[in-house]
C-alpha cells in the first residue's frame, strides 16, 4: 500500500458522487498516509479463524413480517421534501438522450 | 434541573420557562438548531394522563432526529430545509410520555466529529468555559443539560458522541446496550455502531428514562425484544460484593495528575462500601488499533448509509445538466470538506479491492477487540476508567491534537462501547479550576441496572448531582 496520487483519489470521490479541490486532495493524501501506515498495523494482528464482526449481537432479531400494509406516507407527504416536481412525480433532466 | 423538581412547577411555566431560557442563551452557548413553538404541544398534553412519566417535561433533541413537520439539519448545509414527514420512534415515544420538545440541538455534521466544531451552525461552547469545546457529536445536547436548560437531552452515540460531551460538560449520559432503544428515524452515521441514547443531570433521571425510551420496534431490524426495567424503582447502591475492573491501558496514559487523582480517590471509595476493585490489562496491541478499526468501519458504514443524501428526493439540489451533474454539484456543495474527506476513505476501504484487506480486516479486529471486554466481563460486574485524559479542550487545542497521540487509548476507549454494543455510561466525578471530568461505566449487554447502581453510589460519594454551570448572558 503506497501513496495514493490526485488522479486515484478523484477517482474515488466521483464514483461517491462528490468532488475535491486541490487543497482537500493534498490534505487527504496526508490522511491516507496515516491511515496506510495504520492498516500496516492492522495487518500484524493474527486473525486466522476470526469472523468479521458484522453487527455488536448475532442473535436473530428481525424476522418476515406480516404482508399488511402500515405506516404510510402520502403521495404529498414523499414529495414535500422535492425541490422541482411535476404531475405528482420528481422531475429531472433528461435521462434517456 | 432534575426530573423530579420540574414536577413541582406549574407545566406550562416550567416549559415556557426552558424555552425562554434556551433563546437566552444562545448567543453565548450556539446550542441550538431550531426553536420549537410549543403552544400546540402543551394543547396536546390534554390528551396524555396527567401521570405519564414525562407529563410537561422540556426536553431537547439532537437534530439528527426526525420530527414531523420540523427541519432536522443534523447540521448539515445538505439538510439544512430538510422537513422530515414523520416522527422518529424515539419522538413517538417521549410524546406519548408527555414531554415536551422545546428545540432540535447542533451536533457535528452527520454525527461525524468529536467535537461539535464541524456543524454547520458553528462552534457550541462549553457553558463552564465558552473557550472551550462542549465535545461532541451530541455537544449541543449535552450543553442544554449542562447549563440547566432542560433536564434530558436525547443525543446518539457512534463512537462516544453522548458520553464524551457528558464528561466534558459535567453531566450524565449514557449509552444503553445495542437495539435496546430503536433508531427508527434517525439519520444514520454508521450503523452497526449507532446508538440512541441521552444525558440527564443525574443517574436516577437517566434510569427513568430508559423506562420511557427502550423496547421492540419492528420498524429498527436491529431493536431488541430483551423485556425493559423497571430501572429507577431497582436502583441499590449498595456496592458490596460488586466486582469492579479498572481499565489499566487508559489508567496507564492518563498524564493528568488531578484526573488520576480524582480517580483513584473515587475507586478508594468505592472499595470502602465494600465493591472489590482491581485492575485489568487488555491487549495492548489490540487497544492501540481502536481509532483505526472505528475510522474504517465508521467511514465505510457512512459512505454507504448517505448514498441517499443525493440531492433528489429530499435535501439540498443543486443544477445540474444531466442527473449525475445534480447530485455531484448537490453533494459536493451539501457536505462539507472534512465529511466529504471522511467518506472518500471510506469508498477506498470499500473497493473491492481493499475490502479483504481493510473492512473485513477491521471488522475481525473488532471481534478480537470485543473479546477483551467480554472475557473482563465474564468476571467483573463492571468495566470502568476516566472518561476523557483531560477536562474539555480549547478550540485551539483540539486542532492542534497533540496530545491524542500520546492519550491515544485514553482518548477513544469509549468505542469499546460502540464495538461491543454494551451498556455504557457516564458520569461527572469531579472539577479541575471549574471545569468538569468524568468516570465511564460499561458492563453486560442489557444490565443497564448495574450501571444505575454503580452511577448512583458514585453521585453518593461524590456529591456531585445535578450540577449545573451558571450561563452569563
Amino acid at each position: 500500500m503506497g501513496h495514493l496520487d490526485k488522479e486515484y483519489i478523484k477517482k474515488l470521490a466521483h464514483q461517491i458522487m462528490i468532488d475535491v479541490n486541490d487543497q482537500e486532495i493534498e490534505e487527504l493524501q496526508t490522511d491516507f498516509a496515516h491511515l496506510l501506515s495504520q492498516m500496516q498495523l492492522l495487518q500484524e494482528v493474527d486473525t486466522t479463524g476470526v469472523e468479521p464482526m458484522v453487527y455488536p449481537f448475532e442473535q436473530e432479531v428481525c424476522y418476515l413480517r406480516e404482508d399488511h400494509v402500515d405506516h404510510c406516507i402520502t403521495q404529498e407527504e414523499a414529495l414535500k421534501n422535492v425541490k422541482e416536481v411535476c404531475l405528482g412525480h420528481v422531475k429531472l433532466p433528461k435521462v434517456v438522450k | 434541573m432534575n426530573l423530579e423538581t420540574l414536577r413541582k412547577q406549574d407545566v406550562r411555566k416550567r416549559c415556557e420557562e426552558a424555552l425562554m431560557k434556551a433563546k437566552e442563551y444562545q448567543s453565548v452557548l450556539n446550542a441550538v438548531v431550531t426553536f420549537y413553538d410549543i403552544e400546540e404541544q402543551l394543547q396536546n398534553l390534554e390528551h396524555v394522563a396527567s401521570d405519564a412519566p414525562l407529563y410537561g417535561v422540556p426536553v431537547v433533541l439532537k437534530d439528527n432526529i426526525n420530527t414531523k413537520g420540523v427541519r432536522t439539519t443534523a447540521s448539515s448545509v445538505m439538510l439544512d430545509q430538510y422537513v422530515p414527514v414523520y416522527d422518529a420512534h424515539v419522538v413517538e415515544k417521549l410524546k406519548q410520555a408527555g414531554a415536551i420538545i422545546i428545540a432540535k440541538a447542533s451536533m457535528d455534521e452527520l454525527g461525524m466529529g468529536g467535537t461539535n466544531l464541524n456543524a454547520h451552525t458553528g462552534k457550541v461552547n462549553n457553558p463552564w468555559d465558552v473557550q472551550r469545546i462542549s465535545g461532541g457529536s451530541s455537544g449541543g445536547s449535552a450543553v442544554l443539560v449542562a447549563s440547566d436548560v432542560v433536564a434530558l437531552a436525547i443525543g446518539t452515540d457512534t463512537g462516544d458522541s453522548i458520553r464524551k460531551p457528558a464528561a466534558f460538560n459535567g453531566v450524565v449520559g449514557i449509552k444503553p446496550t445495542y437495539g435496546r432503544i430503536s433508531r427508527y428515524g434517525v439519520i444514520p452515521y454508521a450503523s452497526s455502531l449507532d446508538h440512541v441514547g441521552y444525558l440527564t443531570a443525574q443517574v436516577k433521571d437517566a434510569a427513568l428514562a430508559l423506562e420511557v425510551l427502550a423496547g421492540r420496534d419492528d420498524r429498527d431490524a436491529t431493536s431488541s425484544y430483551e423485556a425493559v426495567g423497571k430501572y429507577a424503582s431497582n436502583i441499590n447502591s449498595d456496592m458490596k460484593g460488586k466486582k469492579i475492573a479498572i481499565l489499566g491501558n487508559v489508567m496507564d496514559e492518563i498524564q493528568n495528575e488531578q484526573v488520576k487523582q480524582n480517580f483513584d480517590e473515587l475507586m478508594k471509595k468505592l472499595e470502602a462500601r465494600g465493591a472489590i476493585v482491581e485492575r485489568v490489562h487488555f491487549d495492548d496491541q489490540l487497544m492501540h488499533l481502536l481509532l483505526s478499526v472505528y475510522y474504517i468501519i465508521a467511514n465505510a458504514e457512512a459512505t454507504a448509509n448517505h448514498s441517499n443524501l443525493d440531492g433528489i428526493r429530499f435535501g439540498l439540489r443543486e443544477d445540474g445538466d444531466t442527473l449525475e451533474e445534480i447530485m455531484m454539484n448537490s453533494r459536493t456543495k451539501g457536505f462539507s470538506s472534512n465529511v466529504r474527506k471522511r467518506f472518500i476513505i471510506g469508498s477506498y476501504a470499500l473497493y473491492t479491492e481493499n475490502q479483504d484487506k481493510i473492512y473485513k480486516k477491521a471488522q475481525k479486529v473488532r471481534r478480537l477487540i470485543v473479546e477483551e471486554l467480554k472475557r473482563a466481563l465474564e468476571t467483573y460486574d463492571a468495566v470502568i476508567a476516566c472518561a476523557a485524559p483531560d477536562v474539555a479542550p480549547t478550540q485551539k487545542e483540539c486542532m492542534n491534537g497533540k496530545l491524542k497521540k500520546i492519550q491515544q487509548v485514553a482518548d477513544n476507549h469509549m468505542v469499546l462501547g460502540n464495538f461491543s454494543g454494551y451498556p455504557s455510561m457516564t458520569v461527572p466525578t469531579g472539577y479541575i479550576d471549574g471545569l468538569p471530568i468524568g468516570v465511564n461505566i460499561t458492563t453486560k449487554p442489557f444490565d443497564e441496572q448495574t450501571l444505575f447502581d454503580i452511577g448512583v453510589a458514585i453521585e453518593e460519594e461524590t456529591g456531585i448531582q445535578n450540577q449545573c454551570a451558571e450561563v452569563k448572558v
